[in-house]
């Protein structure tokens, strides 16, 4: 395939009329129909090789450099690429953050060279990173981090544990962030690293989720090495490169129905339930859920209209934008929780192949963890009193307490 | 060109709603039945509000129907009651049905004052009951907003199964105007009653009806969504400055989340209330399904806003010195004027299939 990625002055309209065609391409051997039946492993093997194909064509990590594996492309291209890649059910889900997150912070504050020698690998699909961040008591409250790095010669010795990582289990690298001065108050003790996901010392535990899969881990640490090279950003200074890094994603793309049916799945349901023989499309509780949803998914893209405009203008987009998650994975449990009402007894059905985007139980079943990964509902409400209408934070007790001394 | 007319409109609206739309001057309005503010409405007429949206050669200054959504919003903020969405809507429905060319000028112009009036006794929606039979109408409508001091007034009514929407000049001959009480005396409510009263047909048809209902919804929602913006702005105002259990309010997580709900609320309304005004514009087949949406969004945007404005002021709240229950009065009669919420979500379901397919 030649290098389309970067056609000179090509408006946007042709740059999604391009991207659909390539994805149509890729439908037959990489889509639902192809994707029934594997196993995991054989899932990640055509996942890296969607990912193989994705680098060639220019729509892999589309901002970063050409010379890289990326698209050399704008932000506003990688959202229109997203939008259209997610109408299609292939596997991304293995370098969501390998490639969001890691890869560019890589670039910006690793060692030239170790960019330049790492990051190819993992656009094409080679490797996959993973972010250790969360720990079991330092969720939302990332600065409280417990896992310890201490001085050790050139280098630095990490003990602790590390929870929530996704896909950890098939990582080769990771970006962390630990503490390695607990005599100074949270925030300010915290210095962050890269590590070979291979170094003695790591062992690393899939979690079972509530509807049993596994894409999230425990990573355990014993006395693990790691060289001072690997070290991003000054001693010190890694609380303020995480949130760097989680602000890598300005503007994230979910869909419509935040990964669950849409609203048309849920009228066609509704058009074939009864309630006491009745259709339940012509109930008014019925009908007053549908349309306060549409209200919402109309409002919410509107919002998301405006803010690809900004974006394509080189503007940053306002802040609503932060209320979309908010919104939309509480609508999901809550469309399918009347959803399986409507079914009733047989809404009690989980079926074995079914998937979250066409299943009402399935959805139902995964939406709680939409609620809390990304900022829970609670944590991003504080967010919009606090940054958008500037409302007093929270009382902290533990701000300005030196770590080891916080009871 | 039209930027810069727009853009100094606004100025010149800003300066002059700040001047006279003072907190006793709205409350003196709502002490007494079919109020209107006579004063404002003359200097509003002298600075061209009336014509901003309609077509010059009708009398207007051609700026569009986009021109007049953030004028309202402003008197929304302020809680400040002009027939301008009704004169609009009027004008619109006599030009578009080629009726009365006459009246859509004096529209434009500010001689005349327009009432929608398409609500019935016993009625959520806007399905008419009054009929209208060789040229003339019979029949009764629940109080419609500007009805007190209108001279002209927009009519849904049936002629044999047909509903459409007639013209009535309210000096006309068997015109009974009840001046009523209400939730909202600031909005010049009357109820109208016909008695073989002459009336013209504008525009025939469930369909038309709906469509000019959807032109009066969308406008009528940034009206709502100004008043939204003013309460959830005074809200935090006063929950940063209120202080107990020795900080401010503001601090509790109980309120800021219940801000917080506000805000996303309000977004979700604009955004609505935005594409509905943009399908108008561009004259779109998506226009009534986004119109509902319009109306359903900012309605429930202002509702919250409005209840939980009074809520995070506390006991302040409830009195008739403090400003959010203009907003409360406000907030319900902007939402029952043209039909009720549980219409409006039966139109949008039954129409769903369009917005997902746009």
């Amino acid at each position: 395939m030649n290098d389309m990625s970067t056609q000179a002055n090509e408006s946007l309209g042709d740059y999604v009329a391009r991207a659909r065609a390539w994805l149509d391409a890729m439908e037959p051997r990489f889509g639902h129909e192809a994707r029934k039946g594997l196993t995991v492993d054989q899932d990640l093997a055509l996942a890296r090789e969607y990912q193989r194909l994705k680098s060639e064509a220019g729509y892999a990590c589309i901002t970063l450099p050409r010379a890289l594996g990326g698209g050399g492309g704008s932000e506003i291209q990688k959202i229109l690429f997203g939008q259209e890649e997610f109408k299609h059910d292939f596997p991304t889900t293995y370098f969501t953050v390998s490639q969001g997150m890691p890869i560019p912070m890589l670039l910006r504050y690793a060692d030239k060279e170790i960019g330049q020698r790492l990051a190819p690998p993992a656009i094409r699909g080679e490797t996959i990173w993973c972010q250790l961040f969360s720990e079991p008591s330092a969720g939302s409250d990332l600065a409280a981090v417990r896992t310890r790095a201490t001085r050790d010669g050139d280098g630095w010795r990490i003990d602790g544990q590390k929870l929530w990582t996704t896909w950890a289990q098939y990582a080769d690298y990771a970006i962390a962030v630990v503490r390695t001065d607990p005599t100074v108050p949270k925030h300010a003790g915290l210095t962050f690293f890269w590590l070979d996901m291979k170094s003695p010392g790591i062992t690393v535990k899939p979690v079972r989720k509530l509807a049993g899969e596994s894409e999230i881990n425990e990573v355990f640490f014993d006395n693990v090495y790691v060289p001072d090279s690997q070290r991003m950003g000054d001693v010190g200074a890694g609380f303020r490169v995480a949130i760097e890094t989680l602000m890598i994603e300005r503007y994230s793309v979910a869909d419509d129905a935040c990964g669950g049916p849409t609203l048309n799945e849920f009228a066609k349901l509704a058009a074939n339930s009864r309630i006491n023989g009745r259709a339940a499309i012509d109930d008014g509780q019925v009908r007053r859920a549908l349309a306060e949803a549409i209200v919402e998914r109309q409002g919410l893209r509107s919002i998301h209209r405006r803010a690809l405009s900004a974006i394509a203008e080189g503007k940053e987009p306002g802040p609503e934008g932060s209320i979309r998650k908010l919104r939309l994975a509480r609508r999901r449990q809550a469309m399918g929780e009347l959803a399986m009402d409507l079914m009733g007894a047989e809404g009690m059905l989980l079926e074995p192949e079914g998937t979250s985007t066409l299943d009402h139980v399935w959805s139902w079943m995964d939406v709680p963890g939409a609620r809390i990964a990304g900022g829970t509902d609670e944590i991003l409400r504080n967010t919009i009193a606090e940054k958008v209408l500037g409302l007093p934070q929270d009382y902290r007790p533990d701000k300005k307490v030196p770590f080891n001394q916080i009871g | 060109m039209e930027n810069e007319i727009l853009t100094m409109l606004l100025d010149q609206a800003v300066r002059l709603l700040d001047a006279e739309a003072s907190q006793t001057r709205l409350k003196a309005l709502l002490e007494e039945p079919g109020s209107f503010d006579a004063a404002l409405w003359g200097k509003a007429v002298e600075l061209g509000w009336p014509a901003i949206a309609i077509a010059e050669e009708s009398g207007g200054l051609g700026l569009g129907i986009g021109s007049l959504a953030p004028l309202l919003q402003e008197l929304g903020q302020r809680t400040v009651s002009l027939p301008l969405a009704s004169g609009y809507v009027t004008a619109a429905a006599l030009l578009e049905g080629g009726v009365a060319a006459d009246v859509a000028a004096q529209l434009a112009s500010g001689q005349a004052i327009a009432t929608l009036a398409l609500g019935e006794a016993g009625e959520c929606g806007l399905s008419p009951a009054v009929v209208f039979s060789g040229g003339t109408l019979k029949g009764a409508k629940a109080p419609a907003s500007f009805a007190a001091v209108a001279t002209h007034a927009l009519v849904s009514a049936r002629d044999g199964d047909t509903p459409g929407l007639y013209l009535v000049d309210l000096t006309a001959a068997g015109v009974t105007r009840d001046v009523v009480p209400t939730i909202d005396n600031a909005r010049a409510a009357a109820a109208l009653r016909f008695d073989d009263t002459p009336a013209t047909l504008v525009v025939a048809g469930w369909n038309a009806l709906l469509r000019h209902a959807g032109v009066a919804a969308t406008l009528v929602a940034f009206e709502q969504i100004g008043g939204a913006e003013r309460c959830l702005r005074i809200s935090v105002d006063y929950a940063k400055e209120r202080k107990v259990f020795g900080q401010a309010i503001g601090a509790f997580q109980a309120i800021k989340h219940k801000l917080a709900d506000m805000y996303q609320e309000l977004e979700i309304g604009r955004g609505c209330a935005i594409d509905a005004l943009e399908s108008l514009e561009e004259g779109r087949g998506d226009f009534l399904m986004l119109a509902c949406t319009a109306r359903l969004g900012a309605g429930m945007a202002y509702d919250f806003a409005a209840r939980e404005c009074i809520q995070t002021h506390g006991g302040i709240g409830v009195t008739w010195e403090a400003e959010p229950h203009h907003h409360y009065r406000r907030a319900r009669s902007l939402a029952l004027e043209i039909g009720g919420a549980p219409f409006w979500r039966d139109l949008l379901v039954d129409g769903q299939q369009i917005l997902e397919t746009v």
